[in-house]
C-alpha cells in the first residue's frame, strides 16, 4: 500500500522565536541557573591550581632528581583538590537540576491552568492525547535544555578563558594557538551543522509520519486481518522504518561530523601545543614546569566546547518540544464580562433563551435566534435532528460558549453577568458519555471532595440505583475505575453520573440523553433514577428517545437553531407540525414491520399512541423492567 | 539481577546478524581510546625528554615520537567518527529489522489477544520502546567491550614498568568500571522506575482533567484536579532530584578514581625514578596515561544507572513477542467447503476464564443462500458470533460448521476468504481511496474497482472529488461523511466477493437519510449470498430476512419471523419500546 505524502506538510515553525520564549522562561530560575554556571566556572578554575601543584612536583622529579619526600608537600594537597571539585560539580547538577525542575513545573502549571480557562470548548476541538504529551513528555523535554545547555552555555567562554589568562603569560605561542583554535571549533560546527538544524526538522517530521502510520496500522490491524492483508503489511513497516533509519542516519552523519572536526580542532591543536613546547625544551627557551602545566591544561580548555557539542541535540529537542506548548499557551482565551454577580438565585429557577445565536465559524451557525423558556421545578425535553443546535443550547447553559447575541436569562438573571462558578455550583449536568476520573468509586461520586462524608456519598449511590452493583465491585466504594471507566459497563458509568448528580442536590439539571442501548432491567433502574432525580427541579434534557420526550413537561422542537414547535407531546401531535412527523416516521416504519401484525396505526386520532404496551411513566419504570423479566 | 542477565542476553540474540559490526565498532572505539592515552602519554614523555635532553644539551630523536604524536591526534578523532558511523548504522538497521520482527509477531494475536491494548500503547513499543533499545547496543554492549580490551590493554602495558603501579590502576579501574555501574544500576532502578510510574499517573490524570473538563467544571473540580497535577509534579521532581544526585555521584566518582589512581602512580613511581629503575621522563608519561585511561571505563555508570529504563522497554517488547496467539495456526489444507452454509450448535465463548459466558450454549443456522436476523440488546453477544465465526476469537465449546466441515479444520485465513464482514467499526486507512478499496482484493483493476462502488453508491462521490480516486481520506477516514464510510466498507466487501456476509449492525451512528441509502447499497450486496444480519435496529429488517432470532446473554430466546414474533408479544415485541429513537422525517 502506498501511504507516502499522506500527512500534510507541517507548517515551517519559527524556531528563533520559541529560543526566545525558551530562554524567557530561564527567568524563574535565573539563580540558580547562576549559580550553576559559577560552581562549573570554580570547578573549572580548581584545575589551574591543581595542574599546577602536579608540574611542579614533576618537574622537580625530572629535571632536579629530588626524592618523594621532596615533593610530598606538593603532592599532598592534590587529594583536597580532587575532593572539592567532586564536591563542587556534584553541588553544581543539583543546581542546574533545580532550576530545571523550576522552570519544568511553573510551565507545566502555566500549560493546566490555560486548558482550563480555555474550557471544554477548545479542548473538545483538540486530542486529548496530545495535549497531555506536550504537558507531560513536552514539558520534561525542557529539563536538559535548563539543566545543560543554557549552563553550559555559559561555561564555553567563561573556563576557557580564565585557563587562557593563566597560560597566555606563561607561554604566548600556545597560548596564542589555542586563542586562535578555539573560535575556529564553533565556526566549523556551525557551517556543518547549518544543514543539521534542517535535517533535524525532517528528522521530527519523520518520526511524526512514522507514528502516523504504525497507529493507522496498528489500529486498523482487525479490519486488515478480516482481509488477510495484514502480512502485506509487514512490507510497508519495513520500508517506513526503513526510512526512518535513512533520515536518522543522515541526520546523525551530520552531528557526527560536526563532532569529528571539533574533536580533530581540539586534539590536533593540544598535538602542536605539545609539539611547540616540546621543541622550545629542546633548545632550552622555556622550562618544563611551565610546559608541563601548559600540557595538562590544554585538554580542559576545549572540555566545554565538546560537552557544549554533546548538549546540542538537548536544545533541539527543547525547541520541538516548546513549539507545541507555546502553540497551547498562546491560544487566546474566550472574553470575560467584567462584572460577576453572585446573586441568590434560590430553588425555583425559571430559564429564558431570548432570540440567541451562536456560530462556531463562518457557515456554521448554531444558533439562529433560538427562543423558549424552562419552567421552574419543571422537565423540559429539547429535540430535533442532529445539527439543530441542541448541544449547543446545553453548552450554553454550562457556560462552555457564550451568546454572541440575545441572551440567556437565569432567575431573571443574564447569564453573562454571573459569576460563572457561581452559577454552575447551582447546576447538575449528566453528560451523554460520562467521564469517570482516575479514583475510586467514591472520589468518582464525590469529585475529589474529601469534605464530603461516606454516609451522603453512599446516600446519593442508592438514591441513583448504583448501591448494589458497587457494592458487589471487588473493593466496593473504594474500586479504582480507569479511564472511561474500563472495568465498568455503560450503565454503571451513567448510574455512577447520576449519584453525582444526586449528591450535588443543585436546583437545575442538565442533561444530554445517552444514545447507548442498555438491556431493558438497566434502561429501567436509570429511567427510574432520573425521574426520581428530576423531581423538583428545573430540567432541560436533550432528548434522543420516544419515551423520554413523552413524558416530558414541555417538549421544544428545534431546527436549524430555531425553535419550530413547543408543547406538550398531544398538543404537538394534533398540531400535525414536524413533531408528529417524527413520531409519524417511527410509527410508520413499526407498521411496516408489523405488516401482518393486528395493530392498527392511529396517527393523529386525538390522544397519545396507542400501543399494545404503554410505557410506564417516568417513575415508575419498574413495571417497564417487570414486563421483560 | 539474573533477569538483566537473561533480557540482556536475549537482546544480544537478537542482534545476532549484526556481531560483526558491533565487534568492528568496539575495535575501531578501543583504537580510539588507546590512541587517546597513547598521545598524552607520549605527549608527556615528549616533554620531559626533550626538556631532559635539552638541559643536558644532548641530542634526542625527536621525529619518531612527534610524528607518532600526529598519529594518535588523527587516529583518535577518525577512530571516534568510523566508530560511531559503524555502531550506530548497525544498530538503526537492527532497530528497523526488530520493528519489522514485533509486528510479525503482533500480527497473529490481533484481535483477541490485543483487545486490553490501545493502539497508542501497541506504537509506543512498537515505535520508542524498540528505539530506547538502542541503549542496550549502543550505551551498553559497545562500552563493555571497549572497557574490557582497553583495561587489559592499559594493565599489561603498566605491568611491564611495575607490578604495583598496575594492580593499583586495575583494581580502580574496576571499582570506576565495574563496582560503581553495578552500584548505579542498582540504586537507579527503583527511582528509574517511581518516575516512570508517576509520569504515567501525571498523564492520566491530565488527559482526565481534559477529557473530563466539563463535568470538573460542573462539579467545582478543576481546582482539586490542578492541586492533584502539581503533587505529582512535585513527586516526580522529587525522584528526580534523587536520580541526579545519582548520576552526579557517578560521574564524580570516575573522575575521582582517575585522580586517585595518577596520584599513587606519582607516589610509586617517583621512589622508582629515585631508585632508577624508571627513565625520569617515564614518570609524567605514566601520569598522563593512567590519567587518560579512565576515559575507557567512564561512560559505563551512567549507561548502568539508565539501563533500567532499558531493560523495561524491552520487556515490554517481549512481553506481547512472547504471548500466545488465541488461534493456534493451522499447517494442513483447508477442506473445499460444500455450500456456504454456517452451523452453530451449542457453542460458548467466554473473554476471560473467570468472566461471564458471551455466548452461552448458541445454536444457530444459516442455511446457504438465506438471510437470517439477530436481534438483542447491548452485550447479549451480537458481535461475539461474528468473532468466533471469522477465527478472531477461540471458542470454548460447541461445535461450528463452515460448509459442512468443522471450523477449526480450515486456516484461519482460508475461513476469512470465504465470510466478508460490514460492521460499524471498519477502519479507514490514511491513504487514498483507491488503496482503501484494494485492502480487499490487491489485483482488482480498475473496470473492477468502479464497480464495486457503483453498486455501493459511491462511485457518483468519488467521480465527483477532485482528485477521485486518489483522494486521501485522512485519519481514521475523517474526511469522510459516516455514511460514505460506510459505503466504501461495502464496496470492500463487495470486491471481496465472499460467499457468506456477516453484517454487524452496518447502519448503526447513520442519520436516516444515510442509512436508507446505505440499505439500497446493503441489498445489492445481499445479493446471491448468505447472510447474517446482526442488528438492534429492527426498522433495518422489514422485508429483508428469512427468520429472525432474538439473542439475550448469549442465547437465542425467541425466533420466528417478524409477524410471528410481535404477535407471539415476547421479548421481541417489548424491545421496540426500548429501542425507538426519535427520527426526524423530512
Amino acid at each position: 500500500m502506498d501511504r507516502s505524502g499522506s500527512l500534510p506538510q507541517s507548517a515551517v515553525v519559527d524556531g528563533k522565536s520559541t529560543e526566545n520564549w525558551l530562554r524567557g522562561q530561564a527567568r524563574l530560575a535565573r539563580r540558580p541557573i547562576s549559580l550553576a554556571v559559577a560552581l562549573g566556572v570554580l570547578s573549572g578554575l580548581l584545575l589551574i591550581p591543581q595542574a599546577w601543584y602536579l608540574a611542579h612536583a614533576v618537574n622537580a622529579v625530572v629535571l632536579q632528581h629530588a626524592s618523594l619526600a621532596e615533593v610530598l608537600p606538593w603532592l599532598w594537597p592534590l587529594p583536597a583538590f580532587f575532593a572539592l571539585r567532586f564536591g563542587v560539580m556534584r553541588v553544581s547538577e543539583q543546581v542546574a537540576m533545580r532550576a530545571a525542575i523550576l522552570v519544568k513545573g511553573n510551565v507545566r502549571s502555566d500549560l493546566v491552568r490555560h486548558l482550563q480557562a480555555l474550557g471544554p470548548a477548545y479542548v473538545q476541538n483538540h486530542h486529548s492525547g496530545e495535549l497531555a504529551v506536550a504537558a507531560v513528555d513536552g514539558v520534561e523535554a525542557l529539563e536538559p535544555y535548563y539543566a545543560r545547555y543554557l549552563p553550559q552555555m555559559a561555561l564555553v567562554a567563561l573556563v576557557p578563558l580564565s585557563i587562557l589568562a593563566f597560560i597566555l603569560p606563561l607561554d604566548w605561542i600556545s597560548g596564542l594557538v589555542l586563542l586562535v583554535t578555539a573560535p575556529l571549533i564553533p565556526v566549523f560546527m556551525i557551517l556543518i551543522g547549518g544543514g543539521a538544524e534542517r535535517l533535524n526538522r525532517r528528522q521530527w517530521r519523520q518520526l511524526a509520519r512514522m507514528g502516523a502510520h504504525f497507529l493507522d496500522v496498528l489500529q486498523g490491524l482487525t479490519t486488515l486481518k478480516l482481509f488477510n492483508a495484514s502480512r502485506r503489511e509487514a512490507q510497508l513497516i519495513a520500508r517506513i522504518s526503513d526510512d526512518y533509519r535513512r533520515s536518522t542516519m543522515s541526520v546523525l552523519r551530520v552531528a557526527f561530523l560536526s563532532a569529528l572536526a571539533l574533536e580533530f580542532f581540539a586534539t590536533v591543536s593540544i598535538a602542536v601545543v605539545a609539539v611547540l613546547i616540546g621543541f622550545r625544551l629542546l633548545h632550552a627557551q622555556m622550562g618544563f614546569e611551565a610546559g608541563f602545566f601548559i600540557l595538562l591544561l590544554a585538554p580542559d580548555f576545549y572540555l566545554p566546547l565538546r560537552t557544549l557539542g554533546a548538549h546540542y541535540h538537548a536544545r533541539m529537542e527543547a525547541i520541538g518540544a516548546a513549539e507545541r506548548i507555546v502553540e497551547i499557551l498562546e491560544a487566546p482565551l474566550p472574553q470575560m464580562a467584567q462584572t460577576r454577580a453572585r446573586p441568590l438565585l434560590g430553588r425555583d429557577i425559571e430559564i429564558r433563551f431570548e432570540d440567541v445565536h451562536y456560530v462556531y465559524e463562518p457557515g456554521r451557525e448554531a444558533l439562529r435566534g433560538a427562543s423558549f423558556a424552562l419552567a421552574p421545578g419543571r422537565v423540559t425535553a429539547l429535540v430535533g435532528p442532529s445539527g439543530a443546535g441542541k448541544s449547543t443550547a446545553l453548552n450554553l447553559l454550562l457556560g462552555f460558549v457564550r451568546a454572541q447575541r440575545g441572551r440567556v436569562l437565569v432567575g431573571g438573571h443574564d447569564l453573562i453577568q454571573l459569576n460563572p462558578d457561581h452559577w454552575l455550583s447551582g447546576v447538575a449536568w449528566l453528560p451523554q458519555r460520562p467521564h469517570l476520573f482516575r479514583g475510586s468509586v467514591l472520589e468518582n461520586i464525590r469529585m475529589f471532595d474529601e469534605t464530603i462524608g461516606f454516609a451522603a456519598v453512599r446516600a446519593s449511590a442508592q438514591k441513583a440505583h448504583a448501591e448494589a452493583f458497587i457494592e458487589s465491585l471487588p473493593q466496593g466504594y473504594e474500586t479504582e475505575v480507569g479511564e472511561r471507566g474500563q472495568n465498568l459497563s455503560g450503565g454503571q458509568v451513567q448510574r455512577l453520573a447520576l449519584a453525582r448528580a444526586f449528591l450535588k442536590d443543585a436546583p437545575v439539571l442538565l442533561m444530554d440523553e445517552a444514545t447507548s442501548s442498555l438491556d431493558p432491567e438497566t434502561e429501567a433502574l436509570i429511567t427510574e433514577a432520573i425521574a426520581g432525580l428530576a423531581q423538583a427541579r428545573t430540567v432541560l434534557v436533550v432528548a434522543h428517545r420516544l419515551r423520554t420526550v413523552r413524558n416530558a413537561d414541555c417538549i421544544v422542537v428545534m431546527d436549524g437553531g430555531r425553535v419550530v414547535e413547543e408543547g406538550t407531546h398531544e398538543v404537538l401531535l394534533r398540531a400535525q407540525g414536524s413533531y408528529a412527523r417524527m413520531v409519524r416516521a417511527h410509527q410508520v416504519e413499526a407498521s411496516e414491520q408489523a405488516h401482518s401484525e393486528p395493530r392498527p396505526p392511529a396517527i393523529g386520532a386525538g390522544g397519545g399512541i396507542p400501543h399494545p404496551n404503554p410505557p410506564p411513566p417516568a417513575g415508575e419504570g419498574e413495571a417497564g423492567g417487570g414486563s421483560l423479566s | 539481577m539474573r533477569d538483566d542477565l537473561k533480557v540482556f542476553a536475549r537482546l544480544l540474540g537478537l542482534s545476532r546478524r549484526y556481531w560483526g559490526w558491533m565487534a568492528l565498532g568496539a575495535l575501531l572505539s578501543s583504537v580510539t581510546v588507546l590512541a587517546n592515552i597513547s598521545l598524552l602519554a607520549v605527549a608527556g614523555w615528549f616533554l620531559a625528554a626533550m626538556a631532559v635532553a635539552g638541559a643536558a644539551g644532548l641530542l634526542i630523536n625527536y621525529f619518531l615520537p612527534a610524528a607518532l604524536i600526529r598519529l594518535f591526534a588523527i587516529l583518535r578523532a577518525g577512530g571516534r567518527y568510523l566508530e560511531r558511523l559503524v555502531t550506530h548504522e548497525a544498530t538503526f538497521r537492527l532497530l528497523s529489522e526488530l520493528r519489522v520482527w514485533f509486528y510479525e509477531r503482533l500480527e497473529p494475536l490481533a484481535p483477541a489477544r490485543l483487545q486490553l491494548y490501545r493502539g497508542s500503547d501497541l506504537l509506543s513499543r512498537i515505535q520508542s520502546d524498540i528505539d530506547t533499545l538502542h541503549h542496550a547496543y549502543l550505551r551498553v554492549l559497545v562500552p563493555v567491550l571497549v572497557g574490557v580490551i582497553a583495561v587489559a590493554v592499559v594493565a599489561t602495558v603498566l605491568s611491564v614498568y611495575n607490578s604495583r603501579i598496575a594492580l593499583l590502576v586495575l583494581s580502580l579501574l574496576l571499582v570506576a568500571g565495574v563496582a560503581m555501574p553495578l552500584i548505579m544500576r542498582h540504586a537507579g532502578d527503583r527511582s528509574g522506575a517511581w518516575v516512570v510510574e508517576t509520569r504515567a499517573a501525571l498523564r492520566a490524570t491530565l488527559v482526565d482533567s481534559v477529557q473530563g473538563m466539563g463535568e470538573l467544571r460542573v462539579y467545582g473540580a478543576a481546582q482539586r484536579q490542578a492541586q492533584q497535577i502539581e503533587h505529582l509534579t512535585r513527586r516526580i521532581n522529587a525522584e528526580q532530584m534523587r536520580l541526579s544526585r545519582l548520576s552526579g555521584v557517578s560521574e564524580g566518582s570516575v573522575a575521582l578514581c582517575a585522580s586517585f589512581a595518577m596520584w599513587g602512580t606519582l607516589l610509586i613511581a617517583i621512589t622508582l625514578v629515585s631508585s632508577g629503575a624508571l627513565q625520569p621522563p617515564e614518570l609524567p608519561m605514566l601520569a598522563l596515561l593512567v590519567l587518560a585511561s579512565f576515559e575507557a571505563v567512564g561512560p559505563l555508570p551512567l549507561a548502568f544507572q539508565k539501563l533500567g529504563e532499558t531493560f523495561a522497554a524491552a520487556r515490554r517488547v517481549f512481553e506481547l513477542v512472547d504471548a500466545q496467539p488465541q488461534i493456534a495456526a493451522v499447517h494442513t489444507p483447508s477442506p473445499r467447503p460444500l455450500d456456504s452454509s454456517l452451523t452453530l450448535r451449542g457453542v460458548r465463548l467466554r473473554y476471560d476464564n473467570q468472566g461471564p459466558w458471551a455466548l452461552d450454549g448458541l445454536d444457530l443456522d444459516l442455511a446457504a443462500g438465506k438471510c437470517v436476523a439477530v436481534v438483542g440488546p447491548t452485550g447479549a453477544g451480537k458481535s461475539s458470533i461474528v468473532r468466533v465465526a471469522i477465527r478472531f476469537w477461540e471458542y470454548q465449546e460447541g461445535e461450528i460448521r463452515l460448509g459442512g466441515h468443522d471450523l477449526r479444520s480450515y486456516r484461519p485465513e482460508d475461513v476469512r476468504e470465504l465470510i466478508a464482514v460490514v460492521s460499524q467499526d471498519t477502519h479507514l486507512f490514511n491513504t487514498t481511496i483507491l488503496e482503501n478499496l484494494r485492502i480487499a482484493a490487491p489485483g482488482a483493476d480498475e473496470e473492477a474497482i468502479i464497480r464495486a462502488a457503483q453498486t455501493a453508491q459511491i462511485q457518483d462521490f468519488i467521480a465527483g472529488l477532485p482528485q477521485g480516486y486518489g483522494t486521501y481520506v485522512g485519519e481514521a477516514g475523517v474526511r469522510l461523511s459516516a455514511g460514505q464510510a460506510r459505503r466504501i466498507a461495502i464496496a470492500r466487501a463487495l470486491l471481496k466477493d465472499a460467499p457468506i456476509l456477516l453484517l454487524d449492525e452496518p447502519t448503526e451512528n447513520l442519520d436516516p437519510q444515510t442509512e436508507q441509502a446505505v440499505l439500497e447499497a446493503i441489498d445489492r450486496l445481499m445479493a446471491g449470498r448468505t447472510v447474517l444480519l446482526i442488528t438492534h435496529k429492527l426498522g433495518v429488517l422489514h422485508n429483508r430476512v428469512d427468520e429472525i432470532l432474538v439473542l439475550e446473554r448469549g442465547r437465542i430466546v425467541e425466533r420466528g419471523t417478524h409477524s410471528e414474533l410481535m404477535r407471539g408479544g415476547g421479548r421481541y415485541a417489548h424491545y421496540q419500546d426500548y429501542l425507538v429513537e426519535i427520527r426526524e422525517s423530512r
